[in-house]
């Protein structure tokens, strides 16, 4: 089997296909930090891609609360317990196998089948806290060690290295050459569900209207045309940005993307060691059980999470942050001068402008002009 | 496998409510079988034997219906088919879930129709999320020499196939599935474009919002009960418009299906049978309890020689 370079686990990882990188590659970032779950993301997906019949039960995007929700039920747990301990070494190389790596002789990928009683809940164990908080008490130190929850909003990652694409028999799923999007061939499926097997962030889902299987498309006719996804344009905790990443030597420092997960290295991918290069990254929530962080985000949690807490002192990157959710455009570079955010487009024009602090004005309580009192009511 | 953390209490009422019409049809089953009565034994059917070609005997009937009971298969001798889990390409079953299929095979000068019989102790028709439906496949070669490879065929030596499946023969016989029939108790609010009951709404507007059936999928519209496919290796098999001349029907009973393909003898661009020439049949079967789809199959391993009386 092909060896494909694999830069989030620093190694070399197994794969069915040759390494082949596209021109770019869709990603979107997202502060966890700043999630509420109020799932306006989800539902601007619903109601874009999947109101159809056999749609009903689908959400190509989703947030649920970690540690305990989970959409199809436990989906990481039991991704997690196939695939058995595993470990990274001192300097941030993967030791253990990926999913493919460790596929039985018979199967292309570990994996395990939900059936439909595992898609029914999509909101089992909402805002659940891990641990329990006792009648008057408080927190007052992060990371909360005993008591801790966070919303995590998904959709599909576009992966370098896509396990449903690995899995397909029928050779009907494909990555675009100009966004890396990874799309299933509604002409070609055969509905055989293998790729709802393989993937391990079970964003394959069946259609039992159509008998073909569908997936998130990465809103890919906006993206043609320049626009960010609905779920990063409905958001609005403004905590997704989305735009092109590039691999680390190609990096750009005026990339938002880029910017975040390769120069500031705040932005980390989930469950990166199932070994399929996701590229929809996160900054991690600061608040919750380090452990736990480290079993999803990877060895480099710590130190994301450090330089998050700094970023006070780091214009430039508290300015890009200011620029999420401001635009409906995707921004392929951006700027921070005199105190403003600017964002530009693929060819230069400016898209948005942002202050990094907005602006404070302090008013009299009275109008004596109107003779009428002011309240902070916009 | 590990158990979900916490199931909620609807989830053990919708297991409970899925259950209980299955224990019902399993009683109604156990009622037919103790409470018929004893008719005439049928006369002894010869037992299975290996065999070295399969015989497609004459008989002066119409053999267009498929039916697994009709008289002209009495009295002839099943052919013992030996399987093995697919050999050749991941994923494929860890063992041979389907070891034997049983086989006979008659035609009435037009049409060829193949009586298959195999053990699959759980009847599946496939529908909800995560179920497969049990399946039978004939392969035949489009020409006979040189041979196609028997797994699929190859680039430029095709191979046609009758494939049928469970959830085929529900389509054709009580016609496709809704959400509202495979989850009885799902709610739903309104699809798009369902507002448009008006004169000049038509089908088509409501189907752009199927992504399969609106690209024209065979897979998203009602079956026949059997597909006819054209392969030329893995990953290529294509379904053929049209059902002219074939039709299918098998019954489940006793941890046993017992199915009639029929199919013509002559096609047009595809394979032909014909008294005196050289044919040969293979054979794939899928049990959908076992999650078997697509390249999870048990198959014959060569081409079986066929003779047309």
């Amino acid at each position: 089997m092909p060896k494909v370079n694999n830069w989030h686990l620093r190694r070399a990882v197994e794969y069915p296909y040759d390494e082949h990188r596209p021109t770019k590659q869709w990603a979107i970032v997202f502060d966890l930090n700043k999630c509420i779950a109020c799932q306006t993301c989800t539902l601007a997906c619903k109601t874009t891609w999947t109101s159809g019949k056999g749609q009903e039960y689908m959400f190509w995007n989703n947030v649920e609360s970690k540690p305990y929700g989970g959409y199809p039920l436990a989906w990481d747990l039991r991704v997690l317990e196939k695939l058995g301990r595993q470990d990274w070494s001192a300097n941030g190389e993967y030791q253990g196998k990926t999913l493919i790596e460790s596929a039985p002789p018979n199967e292309r990928v570990l994996h395990y089948a939900p059936v439909d009683e595992d898609w029914m809940y999509p909101n089992v164990g909402e805002d659940d806290c891990a641990g329990g908080v006792a009648g008057g008490s408080h927190i007052p130190t992060t990371p909360h060690e005993q008591a801790w929850m966070f919303y995590l909003p998904r959709t599909c990652a576009h992966c370098t290295y896509p396990a449903c694409l690995a899995a397909c028999p029928r050779k009907a799923i494909y990555k675009r050459e100009e966004d890396g999007i990874v799309l299933i061939d509604q002409s070609r499926c055969k509905g055989y569900g293998e790729c709802v097997r393989a993937c391990p962030y079970k964003k394959s889902m069946y259609n039992t209207y159509t008998r073909t299987s569908e997936k998130c498309i990465g809103c890919y006719p906006a993206v043609e045309q320049g626009i960010q996804p609905q779920c990063v344009v409905n958001c609005i905790g403004k905590i997704r940005v989305m735009g092109f990443i590039n691999p680390p030597a190609k990096a750009r420092a005026d990339n938002p993307i880029d910017f975040l997960v390769h120069k500031k290295q705040i932005a980390l991918p989930y469950y990166p060691q199932l070994g399929l290069e996701p590229n929809i990254y996160y900054i991690p929530p600061i608040h919750a059980d380090r452990e736990y962080l480290h079993q999803m985000f990877g060895p480099q949690v710590d130190g994301a999470i450090e330089r998050y807490r700094d970023l006070e002192r780091d214009p430039v990157a508290a300015g890009l942050l200011c620029l999420m959710g401001s635009t409906d455009r995707i921004m392929h570079r951006f700027k921070v001068e005199r105190g403003k955010a600017i964002g530009y487009d693929d060819k230069g024009a400016e898209l948005v402008q942002v202050p990094v602090t907005e602006p404070v004005i302090e008013r009299a309580a009275f109008d004596a002009k109107l003779g009428a009192i002011r309240n902070n009511t916009p | 496998m590990i158990r979900p953390l916490f199931i909620p209490p609807g989830a053990r009422r919708a297991a409970a409510a899925r259950a209980l019409p299955v224990l019902a049809l399993c009683s109604l089953a156990a009622l037919g079988c103790s409470g018929k009565k004893r008719k005439a034994a049928p006369p002894a059917e010869p037992p299975p034997t290996a065999i070295d070609t399969l015989v497609v005997h004459k008989v002066a009937a119409d053999v267009s219906k498929p039916d697994p009971a009709a008289a002209y298969w009495q009295g002839l001798a099943e052919g013992e088919i030996v399987m093995t889990a697919q050999p050749m390409v991941a994923p494929r079953p860890d063992v041979a879930t389907t070891e034997k299929v049983f086989v006979k095979a008659v035609t009435d000068g037009k049409l060829a129709a193949f009586r298959i019989r195999w053990r699959d102790p759980e009847r599946s028709m496939a529908g909800r999320l995560g179920e497969f439906s049990d399946a039978l496949a004939l392969e035949f070669p489009v020409k006979t020499d040189p041979l196609p490879p028997v797994m699929m065929g190859a680039a430029g030596a095709p191979v046609h196939i009758f494939h049928w499946r469970a959830q085929y023969q529900r389509d054709h016989e009580e016609g496709k599935p809704t959400i509202a029939t495979l989850y009885p108790n799902a709610s739903i609010d309104m699809y798009p474009m369902e507002f448009k009951d008006q004169p000049g709404a038509h089908e088509a507007g409501r189907e752009q919002f199927s992504p399969g059936a609106a690209v024209g999928n065979p897979q998203s519209y009602a079956k026949g009960g059997v597909d006819e496919i054209i392969a030329e290796g893995y990953s290529t098999s294509s379904v053929q418009a049209g059902s002219e001349g074939h039709a299918a029907h098998g019954d489940w009973a006793n941890g046993e299906w017992t199915l009639v393909i029929v199919r013509p003898l002559a096609t047009e661009g595809g394979s032909n049978l014909a008294p005196g020439q050289r044919a040969f049949i293979a054979f794939a079967a899928w049990q959908g309890g076992k999650l078997e789809v697509g390249s999870r199959k048990c198959v014959t391993m060569a081409w079986l020689p066929v003779s047309v009386q």
